[in-house]
C-alpha cells in the first residue's frame, strides 16, 4: 500500500475514536471538536510518512497535540469564566457536590479534575481510551517504564482525592464501572 | 470491588457504545475532508478561529505592526481594551416585552428574511499565558453561496477609527473599505449540516428554543432542564455568528429573551457601530452581559461582557470589557 492508502484506511477505520478522544477532552464543547479532528487528520496527513503500523495511539499523540494547541487561548478564559460563577453554561458538564449528586459521573470527573493534565492524560488514555500501557506510552512520547510509572501514581492520587470526596464512604460503593 | 480505574471507566464522557462519535461510516464532513486531503493536498489546515483565537490575535497584532512599519507610518496606535457602553442615564429603559411585541408586529411582512452567514464585529479580551490581555477587534463577514460553498473575509478593524466598520457589501460581492488589514480571505467548498447552528433556525418559539440549547449545550448535558439566561445569550451569540436573522426569526428571538429571567432594562445605548439601541443587563456572579437590541424592530444588535470585579491574578480590573459582538445585516 502506498502511504497515501494507508493514512486513508486509518483515516477511515479511526476518524470516530480519534472523534471519541478529542469530545472526551473539550467538555462537551460539541461543535469543536469537528475541527479539532479536522486538523488532526490534516497534521496526521502531512506526516503520513510517519504511520506506525499501529496507527490509533500515534493519531491520538497527534490529537494531544492538536488540543494542546486549541485550548491554550482557551483554558485561562475558561478558568477565569469558571471562576466568575458561570460553570454551569456551555461547559458541557455539570461538577455536582459530591458523590451522592445525581449524575454518577459528575464528582469521578471532579476528582480527576483536581489532578495535574499528565496525571488526568495518562488515566483517561487508560480507562477511556482502553490503552495498554506500550499505547500509553506512544501517545505520551515516553518510554513503557515511564509510561507504567507515570499511571501508577496518577491512580493513587485520584484514588486520594476520591476517598478525599467521600471520606465517610468507601467508595467501592459508588463503582458502576 | 470498584477501583479508582472502575470508576473513571463508568464516568467516559463519550462512551464507544453511546449515541455520538460511535463506529461506523464516515458522515458526510469527514467523507469531503478525506477527499479534499487526499485530492487538494492542502498545504495548510484550516484552523477554526474560534479554537485559535488566542494565536490568531497575536498574528493580527503581528500583521498590523508589520503593516504599519511597512507603510512607514510613525505613530503606532495604541492598542487598547475597548471601554464598555454606557448607558444614558436620561433615557428610558423599554422593557423586553414591549420589544418583542414590536419585532412581532414588524415582522407580519416576513421581511427581511433570514439569510445563511453573518457580518460581526467583535472582540475579546486575550486570554494566552504570556501575552498581555489585548488584542484588537475584528471584523468578519461569512456568506454562502447557492452551490453551499461560502466565502469568509476576516479584517483588522481600522484602528484609527474603532468600531467603525471596514468592511462593506457592494455589487454582490464583500469589499474592504478604509485602511482595515485583510487577515484571511477564504472560500470554502460546499458543505452542509442539519445541526444547529449550521441548519436554519426555526421561527416557532419551542421549536427555537430546542434549537439554541442544541447549539449550546453539549451532549454531556443534562437536556431536561431549560436553558438558562446566561445559556440563552451564549446561544445568542452562537445564533448570530451563523445567521444574519430574518424578521420572523428576530422576533421569535426577542421573544424567548423577554421570557428569560433576569434580563433588565438600563436605557439607551450607542453602540460600537454608532447605532442606538436598548440595553438589557444580566447580572452574574463576577460578570455582567448586555444585550443591545434595535428599539425598532426588536433585533439584536450586539452583546457586551463585563467583569464586575477585579480579577488581579488575570489582569482583569472591574469595569473592563472581556468580549463584545456587534452584528450587522
Amino acid at each position: 500500500m502506498s502511504n497515501d492508502e494507508i493514512f486513508a484506511a486509518a483515516y477511515r477505520e479511526h476518524y470516530w475514536a480519534v472523534s471519541r478522544y478529542v469530545a472526551r477532552r473539550l467538555d462537551g464543547r460539541t461543535s469543536e471538536v469537528e475541527e479539532v479532528v479536522a486538523e488532526v487528520f490534516t497534521v496526521a496527513w502531512r506526516r503520513r510518512d510517519d504511520i506506525p503500523d499501529a496507527p490509533l495511539p500515534w493519531l491520538y499523540g497527534v490529537a494531544r497535540n492538536c488540543l494542546a494547541n486549541a485550548v491554550r487561548g482557551y483554558g485561562r478564559r475558561r478558568r477565569l469564566v469558571d471562576r466568575l460563577g458561570n460553570d454551569d453554561t456551555a461547559h458541557g458538564r455539570h461538577i455536582e457536590a459530591g458523590p451522592d449528586a445525581e449524575s454518577p459521573g459528575a464528582w469521578v470527573h471532579e476528582a480527576l479534575a483536581r489532578l495535574s493534565p499528565p496525571d488526568q492524560e495518562v488515566l483517561r488514555l487508560t480507562a477511556w481510551e482502553e490503552l495498554g500501557i506500550d499505547e500509553v506510552a506512544v501517545v505520551l512520547g515516553c518510554g513503557r517504564r515511564a509510561a507504567s510509572m507515570r499511571l501508577h501514581r496518577a491512580r493513587r492520587r485520584l484514588r486520594a482525592e476520591i476517598d478525599r470526596m467521600s471520606p465517610t464512604t468507601p467508595a467501592k460503593e459508588h463503582g458502576h464501572g | 470491588m470498584a477501583d479508582e480505574l472502575d470508576l473513571l471507566r463508568g464516568a467516559n464522557p463519550v462512551p464507544s457504545d453511546g449515541p455520538h462519535y460511535g463506529d461506523g461510516p464516515l458522515d458526510h464532513n469527514a467523507e469531503r475532508h478525506l477527499d479534499r486531503l487526499l485530492h487538494e493536498r492542502p498545504a495548510i489546515a484550516r484552523r477554526g478561529p474560534r479554537l485559535l483565537w488566542g494565536l490568531a490575535a497575536t498574528g493580527v497584532v503581528a500583521a498590523l505592526v508589520s503593516a504599519l512599519l511597512f507603510t512607514g507610518q510613525t505613530t503606532a496606535p495604541a492598542i487598547a481594551a475597548p471601554r464598555p457602553l454606557v448607558v444614558r442615564a436620561d433615557s428610558t429603559p423599554v422593557s423586553l416585552k414591549t420589544l418583542a411585541e414590536r419585532a412581532k408586529a414588524d415582522a407580519r411582512d416576513g421581511e427581511p428574511e433570514l439569510r445563511k452567514g453573518t457580518h460581526v464585529q467583535s472582540w475579546s479580551m486575550g486570554m494566552s499565558e504570556d501575552k498581555p490581555p489585548i488584542t484588537l477587534p475584528e471584523e468578519r463577514i461569512v456568506r454562502w453561496n447557492a452551490d453551499d460553498s461560502h466565502t469568509e473575509i476576516v479584517v483588522a478593524t481600522d484602528p484609527r477609527h474603532p468600531g467603525r466598520p471596514v468592511l462593506v457589501e457592494g455589487d454582490g460581492e464583500p469589499r474592504v473599505v478604509d485602511d482595515g488589514h485583510v487577515l484571511s480571505r477564504q472560500t470554502y467548498p460546499p458543505s452542509w449540516s442539519d445541526a444547529p447552528p449550521k441548519s436554519p433556525p426555526p421561527h416557532d418559539a419551542v421549536e427555537l428554543s430546542a434549537y439554541l440549547e442544541e447549539a449550546v449545550r453539549a451532549h454531556l448535558s443534562d437536556h431536561s432542564k431549560p436553558l438558562s439566561t446566561s445559556e440563552l445569550l451564549d446561544a445568542t451569540k452562537i445564533l448570530l455568528d451563523h445567521w444574519t436573522l430574518g424578521a420572523r426569526e428576530s422576533a421569535v428571538l426577542a421573544g424567548l429573551l423577554a421570557d428569560a429571567e433576569g434580563l433588565r432594562p438600563v436605557g439607551q445605548v450607542r453602540d460600537r457601530l454608532g447605532r442606538g439601541g436598548q440595553a438589557y443587563v444580566y447580572e452574574m456572579s463576577g460578570a455582567r452581559h448586555m444585550l443591545i437590541m434595535d428599539p425598532a424592530d426588536g433585533a439584536v444588535l450586539g452583546l457586551e461582557t463585563t467583569f464586575t470585579k477585579a480579577e488581579p491574578e488575570y489582569g482583569v480590573k472591574a469595569g473592563d470589557v472581556m468580549s463584545y459582538s456587534a452584528w450587522m445585516r
